[in-house]
């Protein structure tokens, strides 16, 4: 067995964490405790095989490689790929490794740096070191505190807070949020050309809605036409419908199992500078950081989450560009903070180009570039000179400033913007979609009538008490499909809506006045045929009466029950 | 003017010259005053400070949302005595360690003590006599603790043998930043 010494530790630290004395689990405390061990506790041998190790910067690697592969693997959290390297770091700063050569790496971090926070030193305006970078890792907790500072005091509730809205999203309102969020100008996972068809194939429902309510008339191929219209709108919803649930699902699964992760982790946020942290404007990178760290836990096979992975993968990728600053609540949303002096301090930094801040009125586009000419001419800002009114006035072709702030109401709000998963394409889309869909659902029951009709209604009692009027009720429960058409050679001819009546003589039925004609052909007052025939209706359209189903005459209507 | 001195008559003049400069030996009383502990050379200000650490009440309440398995130990109340300040706080034992006749103990101190201290004189107060016990100094280690080296009494070594980190310590600790100081 290599590196027997550093078993006789763990194990001496295992041991005396048992018996109580040691307050601190033997992870947690491993600084500490390797410290007490090597001055007290190990024996010349050990002392011995230490010193071997340590001869050259090989047999050092050496060591560094079997802790991370061997040692970590035989511990209690295999999986988890933080222990070895918060062990690494905390090692690096104590005898004898701070002189090993090989931990140099390990002295500076843990090196599982996250998106920086801005944190203004005593005092400070704004200056390039209040950009400060953060280091988030996930411990097992083994009955530790929950959240930790290190390198910086900080107020345990606050960053509590912080802990709780990352929890909001993985698992809570927040998440809820965050697939709002996502849903409805969220980039997909599809490929290019189907981005394409979907678009299409929403400009081609809304173009066939406008057909059918201000085009020609369609006369027989109503039914192509809105048969075509209901399939297209029924597919893209249920595409649209699919993609959503099913990402919405996995985003749900993955959040359930790092919440459940995070609830059994300590996650340490480390930020160098002693510094005393007033105020809660870090709440936001803790936040992000603590979400980043959860997800690090382990290898990224496990996120099975398109945009979960999405999101860990970007910020992994650009946290040297990101920036943020925010007090966060519980439930995940953003107040305001002094940003101003931030906003100094990130142009003065030169590596970060995107800030996450909460949305107020001086993180504005046009505030930001207000802001980048003010740096550029000290005291423009501060003095205004107003133009002279007959001279010619100058347009200011400002560059594009080369830090991007991105306003947010919510840490979903940030998410989206730091996964990338913002788009305008598919906010236009979405927009499109919310509209016909209005439509189509306002259409549903007209649409229904033209491609599934009800069925043909037959004439009932009652029939009109009146010689002046001709009821003809009909036993349907759709009397806005039906219209009724009065044709006589003695009485006027007439079209009528079937409509509903209540009272005593309640019914579905059109009732047609009867006027006797000027000039009549046939002097049989008992002469004439009611048609029944469909109308067909699209929203605010009705188009040409449809096919005729039923045809009585006026002497079978009137023999018809009064009651 | 003579140049060449020979070096043994150099050294001798060297030695004289020192021996001239030299602040005369320390009084034996002196050195017994030196030797004494602190509380006995300030015994009103060890009063003073003994009754301000005896006023000092430290217990958790533990109002959490979730439960959680903790083992926080009990802090144990502490008076930093510095040149600008007296501060009233506690300290976490975090090993506490009796074995041979010495005493081992890393603590840390729950304020912020401005510029990191690099020793510590600590008095270790008896709860019940309220008398001091031993004093030792504590150097500053890894995150901010500190530890102790000390060898003890006997009857103290007996006493503190089967003490545990997470038990109600049976001492209290004066903290003295700048020994110099009474």
């Amino acid at each position: 067995m290599r590196f027997v010494w550093f078993w006789t530790f763990w194990h001496w630290s295992k041991e005396s964490f048992r018996y109580g004395s040691l307050l601190r689990s033997p992870l947690h405390g491993i600084g500490s405790h390797w410290d007490e061990w090597f001055r007290h506790e190990a024996s010349e041998g050990d002392l011995r095989a230490i010193e071997e190790a340590g001869r050259t910067k090989s047999t050092q690697r050496r060591f560094i490689a079997w802790l991370l592969r061997h040692w970590a693997g035989e511990t209690d959290w295999p999986r988890n790929q933080m222990v070895s390297r918060f062990v690494l770091g905390q090692l690096a700063h104590l005898p004898p490794f701070d002189k090993w050569q090989a931990f140099e790496n390990h002295r500076a971090g843990y090196g599982v740096v996250g998106i920086s926070a801005v944190v203004l030193g005593a005092e400070s305006p704004g200056q390039a070191e209040d950009v400060r970078r953060v280091e988030a890792l996930a411990l097992p907790a083994d009955g530790a505190p929950i959240i930790l500072p290190e390198g910086f005091q900080a107020d345990a509730g606050e960053m509590e807070t912080a802990r709780c809205a990352a929890s909001s999203v993985l698992r809570g309102k927040g998440l809820l949020v965050f697939l709002a969020l996502w849903i409805v100008g969220g980039r997909r996972p599809y490929p290019r050309w189907l981005k394409i068809a979907v678009a299409l194939g929403w400009l081609a429902v809304g173009g066939l809605i406008l057909y059918l309510l201000i085009g020609p008339e369609p006369g027989g191929r109503l039914f192509l036409w809105t048969a075509t219209l209901t399939a297209l709108w029924s597919g893209l919803m249920l595409v649209g419908v699919t993609v959503a649930a099913w990402h919405g699902f996995r985003a749900w699964r993955q959040g359930a199992v790092w919440a459940t992760r995070m609830e059994q982790c300590q996650v340490r946020m480390r930020m160098n500078g002693g510094l005393t942290i007033k105020g809660e404007s870090a709440g936001l990178p803790f936040c992000l950081n603590t979400l980043l760290a959860v997800s690090r836990v382990e290898p990224r096979l496990d996120c099975r989450s398109w945009l979960w992975q999405r999101f860990v993968r970007r910020l992994r990728a650009e946290r040297d560009i990101w920036a943020a600053t925010g007090v966060v609540t519980t439930d995940g949303y953003l107040r305001p903070v002094v940003l101003e002096p931030k906003l100094h301090a990130c142009l003065a930094h030169g590596g970060i180009k995107q800030i996450l801040t909460p949305r107020q009125s001086n993180a504005s586009p046009r505030a930001m570039i207000r802001l980048t000419a003010a740096r550029a001419t000290p005291g423009r800002e501060r003095e205004p000179v107003p133009p002279p009114a007959s001279a010619s006035r100058l347009g200011f072709a400002a560059e594009k400033p080369r830090l991007r702030t991105h306003c947010c109401r919510h840490v979903a709000q940030a998410m989206m913007a730091l996964g990338g998963l913002t788009s305008g394409w598919q906010k236009a889309v979405s927009a499109l979609a919310i509209i016909v869909s209005g439509a189509m659902l306002f259409a549903l029951p007209d649409l229904r009538a033209i491609l599934v009709p009800p069925p043909a209604p037959l004439a009932v009692s009652p029939s009109s008490p009146s010689p002046y009027y001709l009821w003809v009720s009909l036993d349907t429960k759709h009397p806005e499909r039906f219209q009724v058409v009065f044709e006589s050679e003695f009485w006027a001819n007439r079209r009528a809506e079937v409509t509903p009546h209540s009272g005593a003589n309640a019914s579905m039925r059109a009732e047609i006045f009867l006027h006797r004609l000027a000039g009549q052909t046939n002097p049989n007052g008992e002469d004439g045929t009611l048609w029944i025939e469909r109308r067909h209706h699209f929203l605010t359209r009705e188009y040409a009466p449809g096919e005729r189903v039923g045809r009585y005459s006026v002497a079978y209507l009137t023999r018809l029950p009064h009651e | 003017m003579k140049t060449e001195i020979p070096i043994e008559q150099l050294l001798r003049w060297r030695l004289s010259r020192a021996e001239a400069e030299a602040p005369p030996a320390p009084r034996a009383t002196r050195l017994l005053a030196l030797a004494r502990p602190w509380w006995d050379t300030w015994p009103e200000q060890f009063r003073a400070m003994v009754e301000r650490l005896g006023k000092i009440q430290i217990a958790y309440g533990h109002a959490m949302a979730e439960p959680r398995p903790s083992r926080g130990g009990h802090p144990v109340p502490a008076l930093v005595i510095r040149t600008t300040e007296e501060l009233e706080t506690s300290v976490r034992v975090l090993y506490l360690n009796v074995r041979d006749g010495r005493l081992r103990l890393r603590f840390q101190v729950d304020a912020v003590l401005g510029p990191e201290q690099k020793s510590l004189d600590v008095t270790f107060v008896c709860n019940a006599s309220q008398r001091p016990v031993v004093s030792a100094s504590a150097s500053l280690s890894v995150d901010s603790e500190y530890r102790i080296d000390l060898e003890l009494s006997e009857e103290l070594a007996r006493i503190w043998e089967p003490l545990k980190v997470t038990d109600r310590m049976p001492f209290r600790l004066i903290l003295r930043a700048d020994t110099n100081q009474g």
